[in-house]
């Protein structure tokens, strides 16, 4: 237990303030057992909204008095129609005295997903996910059917995740669809899925995956034990509940993966990982994450491993350019001119020749233009963003060169770094290195390659001590796994990779055959 | 209070950060960079007459002039294409002065960039001042200098060294020239392997006799010619060895990674030349049962190729043409090699080659004895030689 040890104090004190929200609600009012009086307060409730409609029938020719409340656009009228309204107001012909609601929901009802409950809250809150309550006279207990109409997008190929070779299908944001995703294509029973309910005014499905005979009990007792401690008004996205469970929120890093892409989640679940699924998103959540795992496709797994390890080698270089490229530029220009080959040399004194500024300055003009453009190619309509993006990158790459602004070499080096950080295939690790890019910058302005080194001895020290559901951040190298090395940055070939990753520290060890 | 103390950090370390300002920084732009250094004696009256005017003379020293050789930020400036061709690519700026640094000091009088030497190629040194003056003085600066890399190549001009760095082409850099041809030592066996700073502090710490490449201005064209011998006693330069006596210090040193060897042909008197593809050499010493050196051998061994021969006669198939070949190259490169031995021997007594190193090698007592005297005792030593030239290609034609 103690290797799963949370350090975090704030969720701990959220969890107190969530047990002391939830008492009232314990104490929530039952219906009576009369009709009039539980329909009554049912209007009261929620009657004033536009959308609630109630529908009040006699039970076939009985005369016995019946009532469903459904939402309009959320419940499945046709299935009200056939299923609920026809066959009470017409398959019941004589009176049966006293009439049971077992006879109802065994005789009358054809719909599958029947349930019964007497607390107004509880039947408000079905009936507002669009599930329709039936109230009959002399029935104590209302039952709620479920109606809820199925309301999801067609499965797309993820635009944030795209791969040359693997599936086309992304998660939705319909959470039964993503569950059945899984299902589907990774049909076992160890698989499992618990389901929670998070956020305190609006309530939001959360399901938690992990395989049961592989993933470590202690780290699935952890992320369900933190997922609790969860207390918002409303989770609207998988952020939230990343931001609100991850170990350092000082941290630049991320400390969970998001991914939109089944089969990484799959194979993450098969390595002994835990994935958090929530409802009316796309982004499914994968804890522990280290950072190589942040450089890795699921096509890396797909594709021959030769090419496979070539590409990912290559990002992780990368990952360096995007995190020093201009650094080094500015370094080497200001400070350490007899560190660039002679030839070299002459022509970067030439090109900057007439700039006006320090190349810390000249460095930052175009980062933050070039950031600037990204932001807004990303926020402008398709067809316009294209077009800017083209204009914008003439105007910045060339006329800033003519004007004097900046020198070309500036140029080539920006768009090596920008270039650079998308390879990253994690947008959120990409976004992290763009940010400390500028931290490096600045200490080569100040310090020169030295204050490189320091920025970048800074920053093992605090990614060192990082973790991610207690598994370090940067294993497997610290601390060194030597097994664990055959996916880092090689990918060795799927015959050798017989074992689970250590670090995650599986129930199973062994990949089964 | 927690917080209070991480927002004191926080703003603490960016503004003691920014407060050291950019130390010790100077952009690309600002710099001078130097390429190559000249040293010469100065003789001219009127240029010795300028430096009594401005610095006052201390005492009766020799005066020399430096010239560095900076390269022209605006040549290498593609975006104004135009205006380059006008522009001379280098600039070379010279100072007198009778200590090396001051004057280098004084050049910033001249140059408004900050003069910067890492990029720093060769430093050539007029004969005059080698002549005249100690390399070890003349180049202590250099040698103590982190600026300047170990790497730097020394030459030694025969004419004044400022007028080796004068280009005719504008657009050329005399000091990259040089460099340039120098890489051409392992085609040809008339260049010395780059002598280095590094290699040199070596051969000057050891009292060792040694050779530098010479490079001369002959109408404004840089050459390379021949190598000038430095005595290791007095550190400084007794005379010159041509291109034919640099071949046959190539092959007694057996250090040759390419070149030719024209041989005469005995019967038609017609040349046959000879491609080296290996070289060897190997020296023994002699040395009696009283520690006398009796003499030294000399054995060199070659393998190459007949590239082109102008016998008519004869074929090139035939074993008893390519046994005649060897033996006329055989004649040609002991000719080469004694040629070179008797000079060293006879005229200069200096001992350049390594039959010294080769003896500490093998008779380290012995050597500590002569050790002082080496150059003195070697030009008495007789030599012994043992040539074999093997020739095992000739090319893709037989004819």
């Amino acid at each position: 237990m103690k290797w799963w040890k949370s350090k975090f104090k704030r969720l701990n004190h959220n969890k107190q303030q969530g047990e002391d929200l939830k008492s009232p609600q314990s104490t929530s009012e039952q219906f009576t057992e009369d009709f009039t009086i539980d329909l009554e307060r049912l209007k009261k409730e929620i009657g004033h909204n536009w959308d609630v409609r109630f529908r009040e029938f006699q039970l076939g020719e009985t005369g016995i008095q019946a009532a469903i409340v459904y939402i309009e656009g959320l419940s499945d009228k046709d299935r009200i129609d056939k299923h609920i309204l026809s066959s009470l107001m017409t398959g019941i012909s004589e009176i049966k005295v006293p009439l049971s609601k077992e006879f109802i929901i065994n005789h009358i009802l054809t719909i599958s997903d029947v349930t019964e409950e007497n607390d107004v809250t509880g039947v408000v809150s079905k009936v507002l996910t669009g599930s329709t309550a039936l109230i009959v006279e002399g029935i104590p207990n209302m039952l709620v059917l479920g109606t809820t109409k199925e309301k999801s997008r067609n499965i797309e190929e993820p635009v944030s995740e795209a791969v040359v070779r693997g599936p086309r299908v992304g998660f939705t944001e319909t959470l039964s669809d993503n569950t059945a995703l899984l299902r589907q294509q990774g049909a076992n029973r160890n698989l499992s899925f618990l389901h929670f309910q998070v956020g305190q005014r609006a309530k939001k499905n959360l399901v938690v995956a992990y395989v049961h005979e592989v993933a470590n009990p202690e780290l699935v007792e952890e992320v369900i034990k933190r997922v609790k401690q969860i207390n918002i008004d409303i989770v609207s996205e998988s952020g939230y509940v990343e931001q609100l469970i991850e170990d350092n929120y000082l941290s630049p890093f991320p400390q969970l993966q998001n991914t939109e892409r089944p089969d990484r989640v799959l194979g993450a679940l098969m390595e002994g990982r835990v994935a958090i699924l929530l409802d009316g998103t796309p982004f499914v959540l994968l804890a522990p994450v280290t950072f190589s795992m942040l450089l890795q496709s699921p096509e890396d797994y797909y594709e021959r491993w030769l090419p496979s390890s070539l590409i990912r080698l290559l990002r992780f270089v990368a990952a360096f350019i995007s995190l020093f490229g201009p650094a080094i530029y500015i370094s080497f220009t200001s400070f350490h001119q007899g560190l660039i080959p002679t030839k070299l040399a002459l022509s970067m004194m030439g090109s900057r020749e007439g700039v006006p500024f320090p190349a810390i300055i000249e460095a930052l003009i175009m980062e933050v233009a070039i950031e600037i453009l990204r932001e807004a190619g990303l926020r402008l309509p398709k067809p316009i963003g294209q077009a800017m993006g083209i204009v914008g990158g003439l105007v910045i790459g060339e006329a800033a060169v003519r004007a004097g602004i900046v020198s070309p070499i500036m140029v080539i080096v920006v768009a090596i770094t920008a270039i650079s950080s998308f390879a990253i295939p994690q947008y959120s690790a990409g976004i992290s290195l763009r940010l400390l890019r500028y931290g490096a910058m600045f200490f080569a302005a100040v310090f020169g390659l030295y204050g490189v080194v320091l920025f970048f001895l800074f920053l093992c020290s605090h990614v060192v001590k990082l973790k991610s559901f207690g598994v370090p951040y940067t294993s497997p190298t610290v601390p060194y796994r030597a097994s664990d090395w055959k996916d880092f940055f090689v990918r060795m070939p799927l015959m050798m990779m017989k074992r689970r990753p250590n670090l995650l520290r599986p129930k199973d060890p062994i990949r089964k055959d | 209070m927690k917080h209070r103390w991480f927002l004191l950090g926080g703003l603490v370390i960016p503004v003691t950060l920014f407060l050291t300002g950019c130390w010790s920084s100077k952009e690309i732009e600002d710099l001078g960079i130097i390429v190559a250094t000249s040293l010469d004696l100065e003789e001219e009256e009127d240029r010795q007459e300028e430096f009594l005017e401005q610095e006052g003379r201390s005492g009766d020293r020799p005066l020399f002039t430096i010239t560095n050789q900076f390269v022209t930020s605006k040549s290498m400036n593609s975006s104004s294409g135009e205006e380059s061709s006008q522009q001379s690519a280098y600039k070379n700026i010279s100072e007198t002065g009778d200590a090396i640094l001051p004057t280098l000091r004084n050049m910033t009088l001249k140059n408004e960039k900050r003069a910067f030497a890492e990029h720093s190629k060769v430093i050539i040194i007029g004969e005059n001042l080698a002549r005249t003056m100690n390399l070890q003085q003349i180049l202590d600066f250099f040698l103590r200098e982190q600026e300047i890399r170990p790497s730097v190549l020394i030459l030694i001009s025969k004419d004044r060294a400022s007028s080796t760095l004068e280009a005719t082409e504008p657009l050329e850099i005399p000091a990259f020239q040089i460099v340039e041809m120098i890489r051409g030592h392992d085609r040809t066996t008339n260049i010395l392997p780059p002598v280095t700073l590094a290699k040199l502090e070596g051969q000057l710490n050891a009292g060792s006799s040694f050779l530098l490449q010479n490079v001369a201005s002959r109408n404004g064209t840089t050459r390379l010619e021949g190598v000038a011998v430095i005595k290791g006693k007095t550190e400084k330069l007794i005379g010159f060895l041509n291109s034919k006596e640099l071949e046959g210090i190539t092959w007694i040193k057996g250090k040759g990674k390419g070149g030719v060897v024209k041989g005469f042909d005995k019967e038609s008197g017609e040349p046959i030349i000879y491609e080296i593809m290996s070289m060897k050499s190997k020296i023994t010493p002699n040395v009696d049962g009283n520690g006398n050196i009796v003499s030294f051998k000399l054995n060199i061994e070659s393998e190459g190729r007949i590239s082109e021969h102008w016998v008519e006669t004869e074929s090139t198939f035939k074993n008893e043409f390519l046994e005649k070949s060897e033996k006329a190259i055989e004649q040609e490169v002991k000719q080469l090699v004694t040629n070179v031995m008797d000079k060293m021997q006879q005229e200069y007594q200096v001992e350049v080659v390594g039959f010294g190193k080769q003896l500490r090698i093998d008779y380290p007592k012995l050597w500590r004895k002569v050790e002082k005297d080496w150059d003195e005792i070697f030009s008495e030593i007789p030599i012994k030689y043992d040539i074999k030239i093997t020739i095992n290609d000739y090319g893709t034609s037989g004819g």
